[in-house]
C-alpha cells in the first residue's frame, strides 16, 4: 500500500479565493487529485487542510473526504507547503502497519494529475523503492512524486528556511525521471488566468461547467441524529439525540458534541465507535455526509477494540 | 440465512437447514446463557441489536467466509431480548465437503461475530445488579 499526502492548505494568495474547491469540469480542483491518487493506486490519500475557520477550509475538507481523502485538519494554517506535508506524516506514522517503503506527494493545485500518471509513478516506485520518481515532460519537473521513506526522516531535519525541494536537490543521484507527454498535465494552479486555462480545457474535454460549488461556504451548524444502544442508550436515557454540530461535521466533532449534549455520557464517549450509514469508521477527521445514519456503537462482547483483522486467514 | 430475532432458536432446525448432500461435515456452534460468571450467579440476560448494521455487518462475514472456505450453505442466528439461563443465544451453522474446512468456517464466524456484530449483552445478576458487557469499559461501582 502506498500512501499519498496532499498538502491543501495553501492561501491561494495569487488565485484571489480559495483555489482547491474551484470546480474544474464540475468537479472540485481537490477532489479531482484525490480521486485521481485513488484510482491511481495511492491508499490512503491523506490531505491536509486548513483549521475550519480559514475561509474555503470546511468546504475543502468535505470535498476531499466526500472523494476518499483521509482529511487531517492543521491546528494553525501551516506557514508553508513543507509544515503540511510534516502533519500528513504524522499522520501517515499512526497508520497501523509496518512503515511504507515510499510515500506519494501531490499538491493539492495540479490539477493535471491523472489516474494512469499516479499508476506509473506507484509502479516506478514499487520497482525502485529507493528512488525519488518525479514525472517530467520537456524537462519541467510535475507531480505526483514517490519519495522512499526514509527522506521521511530527513524533512523534518531541513532548515527552516527551506522547502522539500532542497531534499530532492540533496538526493540529486536517487532521481528517475518519468516521462509524460504531454506537458499540460504538469501544470500547476496558481493565478485566475490559469484557472481560465484549465476551465476551457475541461470544456474542450466535453465536460460540462457544471458549477454548483459554493465558493464562500459560511461556517454553518449542521444537525446530526446520533443512534445510542446498549450502556450508551440506558445512561442517556433515550434512543437517540439530536446534536448541532459545527461544519465540517466530523466523527471527532459529532463525540464531542455528544459528550457535551449528554454530560452523563462523558466517560463512555472516549470508547465509542462511530457507525455512519452502518459502517464503523475509524478515520475521526471524516465528515460525515448529509442524511446519512449515524451511530454510536459501545464495545461489544467480543471487543472491537482487540479486534484481530478482519479478514479471514 | 442470517437472522436476528426475539423468539426461541430453534438449532437442529437450523443444523437440518444447512445439511446437503455435497457436504460431507456440518459444523454448529451454540452459544447458551451461563449461569457463573467468575463466581457470580447470572439470573438472565438481555441482547440488544442495532439491527440494521448488525445484519449488514452478518452478511459481509457470510461474504468473507465464503470467499475463503468452500462452504455450501450457512446460518447465522442471533437472539435479543431477555434469555434465560440455558438458552441459545446464538447460532452459527455450516456445511462444508470436509471437516477441517467447518472447523475452521465455524470458529472464524463466531469469533469474528462477537467482535465486529453491534450486538449487546447486559449480565442481570441473581443478586439484582445489572451491568452491560463492554469490554474495557469498567461498569460502574456496585
Amino acid at each position: 500500500m502506498i500512501a499519498a499526502i496532499v498538502p491543501a492548505a495553501g492561501r491561494s494568495e495569487r488565485m484571489g479565493r480559495p483555489k482547491l474547491i474551484l470546480p474544474i469540469g464540475g468537479v472540485s480542483v481537490i477532489a479531482r487529485v484525490t480521486t485521481a491518487l485513488r484510482e491511481g493506486g495511492a491508499d490512503p490519500v491523506i490531505v491536509v487542510v486548513s483549521p475550519a475557520w480559514v475561509p474555503g477550509a470546511a468546504a475543502l475538507a468535505a470535498e476531499a473526504a466526500r472523494a476518499g481523502g483521509s482529511v487531517v485538519v492543521a491546528p494553525q494554517p501551516p506557514p508553508d507547503m513543507r509544515a503540511s506535508v510534516e502533519l500528513g506524516l504524522d499522520r501517515l506514522a499512526q497508520v497501523p502497519a509496518p512503515s511504507p517503503a515510499t510515500f506519494l506527494l501531490a499538491p493539492g493545485d495540479c490539477p493535471g494529475i491523472d489516474a494512469p500518471l499516479v499508476a506509473r509513478v506507484i509502479a516506478r516506485a514499487v520497482a525502485e523503492p529507493l528512488a525519488i520518481i518525479i514525472p517530467q515532460a520537456r524537462g519541467r519537473r510535475g507531480h505526483p512524486v514517490a519519495l522512499p521513506w526514509p527522506l521521511a526522516a530527513e524533512i523534518r531535519t531541513l532548515p527552516g528556511d527551506v522547502g522539500i525541494n532542497h531534499l530532492v536537490a540533496r538526493h540529486a543521484a536517487q532521481v528517475v525521471s518519468i516521462e509524460v507527454d504531454d506537458p499540460v498535465m504538469l501544470d500547476d494552479l496558481d493565478t485566475p488566468e490559469d484557472y481560465r486555462r484549465w476551465s476551457s480545457a475541461a470544456l474542450d474535454e466535453g465536460g460540462p461547467e457544471n458549477d454548483h460549488e459554493d465558493d464562500h461556504r459560511e461556517e454553518r451548524i449542521v444537525r446530526v441524529t446520533v443512534r445510542l444502544f446498549a450502556m450508551a442508550r440506558q445512561q442517556a436515557g433515550r434512543a437517540a439525540v439530536d446534536l448541532d454540530v459545527p461544519e465540517p461535521a466530523t466523527v471527532a466533532n459529532v463525540k464531542r458534541a455528544l459528550a457535551v449534549a449528554c454530560p452523563e455520557l462523558a466517560r463512555l464517549v472516549p470508547q465509542l465507535m462511530i457507525a455512519i450509514d452502518a459502517d464503523y469508521v475509524r478515520d475521526e477527521e471524516r465528515p460525515i455526509p448529509p442524511g446519512a445514519e449515524v451511530a454510536a456503537i459501545p464495545p461489544v462482547s467480543g471487543g472491537w477494540h482487540h479486534e484481530r483483522a478482519r479478514s479471514a486467514p | 440465512m442470517i437472522e436476528i430475532t426475539e423468539a426461541p432458536i430453534d438449532h437442529a432446525a437450523l443444523t437440518e437447514r444447512v445439511r446437503s448432500n455435497l457436504a460431507g461435515a456440518v459444523c454448529t456452534f451454540l452459544g447458551t446463557v451461563r449461569e457463573l460468571t467468575a463466581q457470580r450467579r447470572t439470573a438472565r440476560l438481555e441482547y440488544e441489536a442495532y439491527p440494521e448494521m448488525a445484519l449488514k455487518k452478518m452478511t459481509e462475514l457470510e461474504a468473507e467466509a465464503r470467499r475463503h472456505w468452500p462452504i455450501i450453505e450457512i446460518a447465522l442466528v442471533h437472539r435479543v431480548g431477555r434469555l434465560d439461563l440455558g438458552e441459545v443465544s446464538v447460532v452459527v451453522a455450516v456445511s462444508c465437503p470436509h471437516r477441517q474446512q467447518a472447523f475452521e468456517a465455524c470458529q472464524w464466524l463466531i469469533d469474528t461475530l462477537k467482535e465486529v456484530v453491534p450486538i449487546w449483552k447486559k449480565e442481570v445478576w441473581a443478586d439484582g445488579g445489572e451491568e452491560w458487557v463492554h469490554p474495557g469499559i469498567e461498569p460502574p461501582p456496585r
